[in-house]
């Protein structure tokens, strides 16, 4: 019970950042993906930027809880194709689309609608799927750290630097459009 | 203090700039990760949708759905009732009160910039959007995750697959709205 409160707490939270800082915006992403605006990218730069730091800091004193999801090239790389399609299309990623279904915009609630028939159809055409493309290139869940043999804190630091000195040099659109 | 630009009554929210500034918008859905991964785990969404067909289909045709291996695996025990699912069903409600905290809570099937460019048809744009939608989850689920998982989560951890995913993701929806939204091609 107060795990489930504490996952509606957090998601609530999460929701009303995305919504308050325009991700949930189809204006905002379109105008990102066009490169026109990248507020958005900066936006994802300095939790990025903020998330390395803080995740290796929680990791460094044993208190992080990862979850490392599995390398397969050509399967990833295919996948992430098909996700960017998506992406520009709606203008909603999976999570953006339920923050933006809640502002009253329709088109987020078909786009949801879709995600869900596109779920289900992956679930039925996973066991063909795993055996063939998430089979080439297959290595696990492997992380930077681990393929390097270091603490992922020497390398979360700096490109943790790295990723918020971007965002603020990353230019930010002037005013009105 | 943020420069606001006037909401004008023809204008949807989505056109205004948003409440809260970029950095501040970054550094809260970091530290919502940082808890997460502190308390329970990295945040994660898209396996939610795979949960939410799951306990629908088992509801409505369970021989069917205990046919999918995978669904029966996402979807343990056909149950709503866990962290994963309740963080994401918190996420319109966050969005909701925010929006109406904010007065940006405006109905509007299509957006500004798909109609500047693909005319005002309502029919038009949803169908894309389903379609997109379709895309966007199976695209989710074939890779294990989205901009949620791999992106802000999977990054963050230094995972090598959501570095790939990522690149892959902004490569392909760069050039999809590039062909979608060419410059000059608009017909306002």
């Amino acid at each position: 019970m107060l795990t489930l409160a504490l996952g509606l707490a957090l998601g609530a939270a999460f929701g009303a950042l995305l919504q308050l800082s325009g991700a949930s915006s189809h204006t905002k992403i379109v105008n990102a993906l066009r490169l026109k605006d990248l507020t958005i990218m900066k936006l994802i730069l300095m939790a990025i930027g903020v998330g390395l730091m803080g995740v290796h800091l929680l990791d460094l004193f044993g208190f992080a809880n990862m979850k490392v999801k599995d390398l397969y090239l050509l399967g990833l790389i295919l996948a992430g194709l098909i996700f960017g399609v998506g992406f520009a299309l709606t203008g909603y990623c999976p999570g953006t689309a339920l923050a933006a279904c809640a502002e009253g915009k329709p088109d987020a609630w078909v786009t949801v609608l879709g995600g869900l028939c596109g779920a289900l159809a992956f679930a039925f055409l996973f066991p063909e799927v795993e055996e063939s493309l998430m089979t080439i290139g297959r290595y696990g869940p492997v992380t930077i750290p681990d393929a390097a043999g270091i603490h992922g804190m020497w390398i979360a630091a700096p490109l943790g630097t790295v990723c918020v000195w971007l965002a603020m040099r990353l230019p930010e659109p002037g005013g009105a459009q | 203090m943020k420069k606001n630009i006037p909401n004008r009554p023809d204008m949807s929210h989505e056109d205004a700039s948003p409440v809260l500034r970029w950095w501040a918008g970054g550094i809260g859905i970091g530290l919502v990760l940082i808890v997460a991964v502190a308390l329970v785990q990295p945040i994660g969404v898209s396996a939610q949708y795979v949960v939410l067909d799951g306990v629908l289909l088992h509801a409505v045709l369970p021989d069917i759905a205990s046919t999918s291996p995978y669904l029966a695996k996402t979807a343990q025990g056909w149950t709503l009732a866990t962290y994963e699912f309740f963080f994401v069903l918190g996420i319109p409600l966050g969005a909701l009160v925010a929006a109406m905290a904010t007065s940006r809570f405006t109905i509007r099937v299509v957006p500004t910039e798909w109609k500047k460019r693909f005319g005002s048809n309502p029919g038009r744009r949803l169908v894309w959007s389903f379609a997109g939608g379709f895309l966007l989850l199976f695209g989710a689920r074939f890779g294990g995750g989205c901009t949620s998982g791999h992106m802000i989560s999977g990054i963050s951890q230094l995972a090598i697959s959501s570095f790939v995913f990522s690149a892959a993701l902004f490569i392909s929806g760069i050039i999809t709205a590039r062909l979608l939204y060419r410059d000059g091609a608009s017909r306002c």
